[in-house]
């Protein structure tokens, strides 16, 4: 992490940071030596909008909306995490269907963002006709977001102390029809990434991220589960009915028989996690209880109610990237939570970027960094500085290393 | 990094009183129950003076590497406040623990001592808290700033609620035509 | 395999193409331009997929029923709705309008619904399609 002073063989090239579209614009500083990246710095903070400061002039339920803006993937992550840290500080407790369609949701959100990142890591070694096939099943998807939720980015669908939408008898065969659909492509998708010898040369091997610098540097999510670190809040901890469902930990050794922490287990970890979310909503879907969705429909009167509570409360919800966590506290006074504070995912593995990024060439540096599936805004932009002399390299520059990579291995 | 199939909160609760009993101001397991099943998931709250907290760290390790979450913070006036979510035990179905460690320490003097050197993770959140409560951390093994642009000015921290809040630095920020 | 993706490809040149070609099949050089050719019927206009039922569109309010009770002001996050207290009435901001449709949930007269109209881009954020009153 220490800045090196630049001697005569290495050199430094910054990538990032901005590209105001993505959650998280990140900055990052390589050192290099020849095409070898020896030293990695990163900066953060580009986008950082203070959301915690503007939750102090909003009630909990406006403070819901804030947060399903702070990412447009996990529009449902932050208000989950967000709700169960209230409903602790406030010992609410949801109905049983509510926390089963919590769990659809949930899991919806989670296919939807698996199969993104399926195609942005197959765009990133230069595999674009991988990439059509994964945003054609998103839009089934989305399509399904948008028939249960009524919009298809922003869900909406969270409340405290429940859930706004229902899912009716005559929604259910819409469903089954996606998750179908989703089986058939899927096996599609499961061949081309697993026998493909294109991504296995380009991702066996690289970026890898040892067991120990996973627990060491507290990674999250499919990034350290691949790395064979069996971590996953719905398995961990029972909350909404995550509890009550059948479900295990799955690193990359259920198929492989080991775990090598590298771009490839990355890519095994989520396809079988999205075989998980569609096992884990047909069990909701089967064994969920009627009965209400919310425990209190009148909003002002659950706002008067949160408005005494004073006391605090950690809510954890397993988002497709890894733990987000929200910590929130009332002050029994005001009807703004005194302190909110909000941790994404991508948060805690950003440190493991720099073990993966060590030893590994400029032209793989966007498959890494893909790999732990962040906001792709740091390979945008790269200048490489030269002493006096200063080449601009685009992201495009930086593709076209990738493909180029990729074809020179095809050879 | 061993797991303990047979760790409880209890247990975590009388390990650490074992050892630090006077240092302890405040320690408490609350459950939480969801689903049909009503299983509970168990978070341990622990208030702990700050002399002792690198310690208490320390002994957190020995008994089993944690996962630590995030550190959040509270202005409370004449203290800051932090807290420490860690997480033990995962890796078993139903079998995490919660641990929050909070230390309070005087606005005069908020400094409190780096865990790096055992959890190599924290090393974001503890940057994050430096810039954002002013809290200084001893021994950090690096202190730029990270989130915060350069342009912020110095010994202001966005999360206090006094004179070095964020608020001289925003205006006109709800002005609407009519 | 080398070329997993081959079989996938050449299905697909027989497929119909997945996008929908709103509003033409090609893009026209001035969308107003285009629409107004649309509206004197010179041209004609592929339509938006439809639709699903329950989607949150633009806000409809009918006035006559509101009793000016400002709930719906303290639930909105964005700060879109503004009170008109000499009529005990609101109005609501479109531009400011996240479409969260909790306004709707809390009103206990039920004024306020959503539509499934989505086409609100415009270039003045306060013109007359923008506010609702
Ligand atoms: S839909 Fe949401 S953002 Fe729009 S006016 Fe209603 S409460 Fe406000
Ligand atoms: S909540 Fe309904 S009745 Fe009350 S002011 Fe708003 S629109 Fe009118």
């Amino acid at each position: 992490m220490k800045q090196t002073a630049t001697t005569k063989t290495s050199y430094h090239i910054p990538v990032g940071p901005i590209h105001p579209a993505l959650k998280e614009p990140v900055f990052f500083e390589f050192e290099i030596e020849g095409e070898r990246i020896v030293d990695v710095d990163v900066k953060l903070g580009h986008v950082h909008r203070g959301i915690e400061w503007a939750s102090r002039k909003r009630n909990p339920i406006q403070i819901l909306y804030l947060a399903e803006r702070i990412c447009g993937i996990c529009s449902f992550c932050h208000p989950a995490a967000f709700t169960l840290a209230v409903e602790t500080a406030a010992d609410i407790q949801a109905p049983e269907r509510a926390e089963y369609l919590r769990v659809i949701q949930g899991e919806i959100e989670r296919i939807t963002s698996h199969v993104l990142w399926a195609g942005v890591a197959a765009h990133e070694i230069g595999f674009d006709t991988v990439l059509f096939l994964t945003w054609q099943m998103r839009e089934k998807l989305m399509d399904l977001t948008e028939y249960l939720c009524g919009n298809r980015v922003t869900k909406g669908i969270m409340t405290i102390g429940g859930i706004r939408r229902d899912i009716t008898e005559d929604m259910i065969p819409k469903i089954t029809d996606t998750l179908n659909y989703l089986k058939d492509n899927f096996e599609k998708l499961r061949k081309i990434f697993l026998d493909d010898k294109t991504i296995r040369m380009r991702s066996q091997g690289v970026g890898i991220l040892t067991k120990e610098n996973a627990l060491k540097l507290c990674a999250v999510g499919p990034t350290t589960r691949a790395s064979g670190v069996k971590k996953d809040v719905r398995v961990d901890t029972s909350y909404f009915a995550y509890g009550d469902l059948d479900i295990d930990f799955i690193t990359p050794d259920v198929l492989t028989n080991e775990v090598n922490g590298d771009v490839y287990d990355r890519i095994i970890q989520r396809l079988l996690e999205v075989k998980q979310s569609i096992g884990l909503i047909e069990q909701c879907l089967d064994t969920m209880p009627s009965g209400d969705i919310v425990v209190e429909p009148k909003i002002p009167k659950l706002l008067n109610q949160l408005k005494k509570v004073n006391g605090e409360g950690v809510g954890r919800h397993e988002a497709p990237r890894g733990e987000v966590i929200h910590y929130v506290k009332f002050d029994g006074e005001n009807e703004s939570p005194y302190t909110w504070k909000v941790r994404a995912p991508t948060y805690n593995n950003i440190l493991p970027w720099i073990p993966m990024l060590k030893g590994e060439q400029i032209a793989d540096i966007p498959i890494i960094a893909a790999s732990t599936d962040p906001c792709m805004s740091c390979t945008n932009r790269v200048a490489i500085a030269d002493g006096s002399k200063k080449y601009e390299m685009q992201k495009e520059e930086l593709h076209r290393l990738s493909i180029e990579k990729t074809r020179r291995l095809m050879k | 990094m061993t797991k303990d199939q047979e760790l409880t909160p209890e247990k975590v609760v009388k390990y650490f009183i074992d050892e630090f009993k006077p240092k302890i101001k405040d320690i408490k397991i609350k459950e939480r129950a969801a689903g049909s099943k009503k299983n509970k998931t168990p978070s341990i709250w622990m208030k702990i003076d700050n002399s002792a907290f690198k310690g208490a760290v320390k002994h957190l390790c020995d008994l089993q590497f944690p996962h630590l979450a995030i550190i959040s913070g509270n202005d409370l006036g004449k203290t800051i406040e932090l807290i420490y979510h860690f997480t033990l035990n995962y890796g078993n179905r139903l079998g995490e623990i919660n641990l929050n460690i909070s230390v309070e320490l005087p606005k005069s003097k908020p400094k409190i001592e780096t865990i790096c050197d055992y959890i190599p993770g924290a090393l974001i959140t503890e940057r994050e808290k430096q810039e954002f409560l002013g809290v200084k951390i001893i021994g950090i093994p690096d202190d730029r700033r990270l989130f915060l642009p350069d342009d912020i000015p110095k010994g202001i921290y966005p999360w206090r609620r006094d004179e070095t809040g964020p608020e001289k630095l925003y205006k006109n920020l709800h002005e609407v035509k009519k | 395999m080398k070329f997993s993706m081959l079989p996938q490809v050449f299905a697909q040149m027989f497929k119909k193409p997945f996008t929908n070609k709103f509003p033409a099949k090609y893009t026209p050089p001035s969308t107003t331009k285009f629409l107004e050719a649309v509206g004197a019927g010179k041209a004609k206009l592929i339509p938006p997929i439809e639709t699903p039922e329950g989607f949150r569109g633009k806000i409809q309010f009918d006035k006559d029923k509101c009793i000016g009770c400002n709930l719906c002001i303290k639930v909105c996050p964005s700060g879109a709705i503004e009170s008109k207290p000499e009529e005990k009435k609101i109005k609501i901001y479109l531009a400011r309008c996240t479409f969260c449709s909790q306004c709707n949930d809390v009103c206990p007269v039920n004024c306020l619904s959503m539509s499934n109209e989505f086409l609100l881009a415009d270039a003045d954020k306060y013109s007359k399609d923008l506010i609702v009153e």
